[in-house]
């Protein structure tokens, strides 16, 4: 069985630094963005399930850099990779990059059974590429999954949403957007890091996957970002020795009832 | 461009088949963007079989001219290709220049896939939008998890938006007011179901209320000590009417189930007032509640980065300055007013 599972690199939240209001590239460390990290885990977990001979296959559209991540998900357990790049490619939205990782996925596995996104990368956080690759593909699709198991040839996954938890059974092919999982991405041995240095990773560009050039980047694109600011930082608070906690007490309710909640 | 006409308002029914409280907030900005443009605001109720003529009214008396229900038995329960199959065939043979949706777990499922289907743009989570000088949505969002905020527009049409919870307030009612209510039902010829739902465990909180709709919260971490003291954060919620909250530390270590976890991994609130128990503020929180419009720290550590957050901090123990807050405020009966 063949599982895809999509990886894209972000920059490290927790390093940020802006510059007249756009996050500063320089000197600021990519890391594999979150939820992509239980996507991987959960492919990897798939892949077992599923045994024989079946592999797990990352496919990510971003920068050479991104080859960093990559080797990341194969030293944890991936078997190949396609990095689909060119600077044409950047600067798509959502849908741009839906039709290219569509694509992709058409001319270089075609027979994938499952594909498996985060639910949503933490630089846009739009959330909308797993979706959008299952429209084009005209694959059935499922959001917010915390769990994901083979059930014969179905998928069954477990959800959460506003309504409680949710089991779904998906036929395949179909895709699958992974939430926080109850699991964390396994770490890697010695094995599988000389393996990630071994591989090689496909590197791909729109013209080798046929890719229409009106589809391609901003000309793909159905939105638009005008522009992007900091959000104002906090003012300072007051803060107050606990020693006490009748004192203390009395002055957040004192500062509550300032700020007119009390 | 200009042929498409319209502001719609894609509504979502709760499990007693009510308009839901996001899709009620959705007719303020409808109506503003369909007053500026001198466009009608149509809601659009997704009803299957159901008798939803309760949902109509209250739809007219929030200010929609009409309201269009798509009826159909495949449409009766959520189902992922029934409702993006549906909502793209009306879109597309309508052609409504704007539609707006709730971000919930339901349109994140559905929205992207019509986004295909009518080739429009959709623009997910926003905290606010209005038309800009070009009669076009400019949408503002935020980014690298609450970070940094934007501005986006969609180059396409239909401009889809799903709007964050409580961005907007629900209009007021006029009762006088009706809309001209249609009923049609989608041509679902071709539809494949390849998704199905086979069970659902409702709500995992012990009672508490849901956490992302909260005005008032009160989030726990590893300065409880312990999970026999996280009773102290369940008190004071239920003391104050909050919701509880935790932070990744104590749901990793099994104290708490994800659904509390308010964080980069969790949940991202946005509550009048925030309250972080024995909780440091690595950044991996804060991007989760950071928009709250008050924030009250209390830990033992005077140097914890949630306290540049605050706007109110008490350095010390929290097991001991909890148990006396809660005792205070049932004392003198304290109630927050939000």
């Amino acid at each position: 069985m063949k599982i895809v599972v999509f990886i894209k690199q972000v920059l490290d939240n927790t390093k940020l630094k802006f510059s007249d209001g756009k996050p500063v590239l320089e000197g600021v460390p990519m890391m594999m963005n979150p939820f992509d990290e239980y996507a991987l885990e959960t492919s990897l977990r798939l892949k077992e399930q599923a045994g024989g001979d079946s592999t797990v296959t990352i496919l990510t559209l971003g920068a050479a850099n991104a080859k960093d991540i990559i080797k990341k998900a194969i030293a944890a357990g991936a078997d190949d990779a396609i990095l689909l790049s060119d600077p044409a490619l950047n600067d798509g939205d959502s849908t741009a990059n839906a039709y290219a990782l569509a694509q992709a996925v058409k001319t270089q596995v075609p027979d994938a059974k499952i594909l498996v996104f985060g639910q949503v990368a933490l630089d846009d956080a739009a959330g909308q590429t797993g979706p959008k690759v299952a429209e084009i593909l005209g694959l059935p699709s499922i959001t917010y999954g915390k769990n994901a198991q083979l059930n014969g040839d179905t998928l069954r996954v477990t959800r959460e949403s506003e309504k409680g938890i949710e089991e779904y059974e998906m036929q395949l092919p179909g895709v699958v957007c992974m939430m926080k999982c109850d699991y964390e991405l396994r770490s890697s041995n010695i094995k599988g890091v000389m393996k990630a240095n071994k591989t090689e990773i496909l590197v791909k560009t729109p013209a080798d996957i046929a890719l229409e050039p009106a589809l391609v980047g901003a000309a793909g694109s159905a939105t638009r970002v005008e522009k992007t600011w900091q959000r104002p930082a906090k003012a300072g608070g007051k803060i107050v020795e606990g020693a006490d906690a009748k004192v203390a007490i009395t002055q957040l309710l004192d500062y509550l009832k300032e700020s007119k909640v009390l | 461009m200009s042929d498409f006409q319209g502001v719609w308002v894609i509504t979502e029914l709760t499990a007693d088949g009510q308009l839901s409280e996001t899709s009620q907030e959705l007719l303020t900005p409808a109506r503003r963007l369909g007053d500026k443009l001198g466009q009608p605001v149509t809601g659009v109720i997704i009803a299957g079989n159901k008798d939803v003529s309760a949902a109509e009214s209250l739809l007219g008396q929030l200010g929609a001219n009409q309201v269009l229900v798509l009826k159909g038995d495949k449409l009766s329960e959520y189902q992922v290709e029934a409702y993006s199959m549906a909502l793209s065939e009306v879109i597309n043979q309508r052609k409504p220049n704007i539609v707006l949706l709730g971000a919930t777990t339901t349109t994140a499922d559905f929205a992207p896939r019509v986004a295909i289907r009518t080739k429009g743009g959709l623009i997910t989570q926003a905290s606010d939008l209005d038309l800009n000088a070009n009669g076009a949505v400019e949408v503002t969002r935020s980014c690298y998890a609450e970070l940094l905020l934007s501005s986006v527009t969609a180059s396409a049409r239909p401009q889809l938006i799903t709007v964050k919870k409580k961005a907007f307030p629900k209009p007021m009612t006029n009762s006088s007011h009706n809309a001209a209510v249609e009923s049609l039902t989608p041509d679902l010829a071709g539809l494949q179901s390849r998704v199905k739902l086979v069970s659902i465990q409702q709500g995992e909180s012990k009672g508490a209320k849901k956490l992302e709709e909260a005005d008032i919260i009160v989030s726990g971490g590893r300065g409880l000590k312990g999970p026999e003291n996280f009773h102290l954060v369940e008190e004071l919620a239920a003391a104050l009417g909050g919701a509880v909250g935790a932070s990744r530390a104590v749901v990793d270590a099994g104290w708490r189930p994800h659904s509390e976890q308010v964080g980069q991994t969790g949940k991202t609130v946005s509550p009048k007032v925030y309250f972080a128990l024995g909780i440091s503020g690595a950044i991996q929180h804060l991007v989760g509640m950071s928009t709250s419009q008050i924030i009250i720290a209390i830990n033992r550590d005077e140097n914890a980065p949630i306290f540049k957050m605050a706007d109110f901090g008490i350095v010390g123990d929290t097991t001991e300055i909890v148990p006396e807050l809660i005792r205070t405020i049932k004392e003198q009966n304290l109630v927050l007013h939000v």
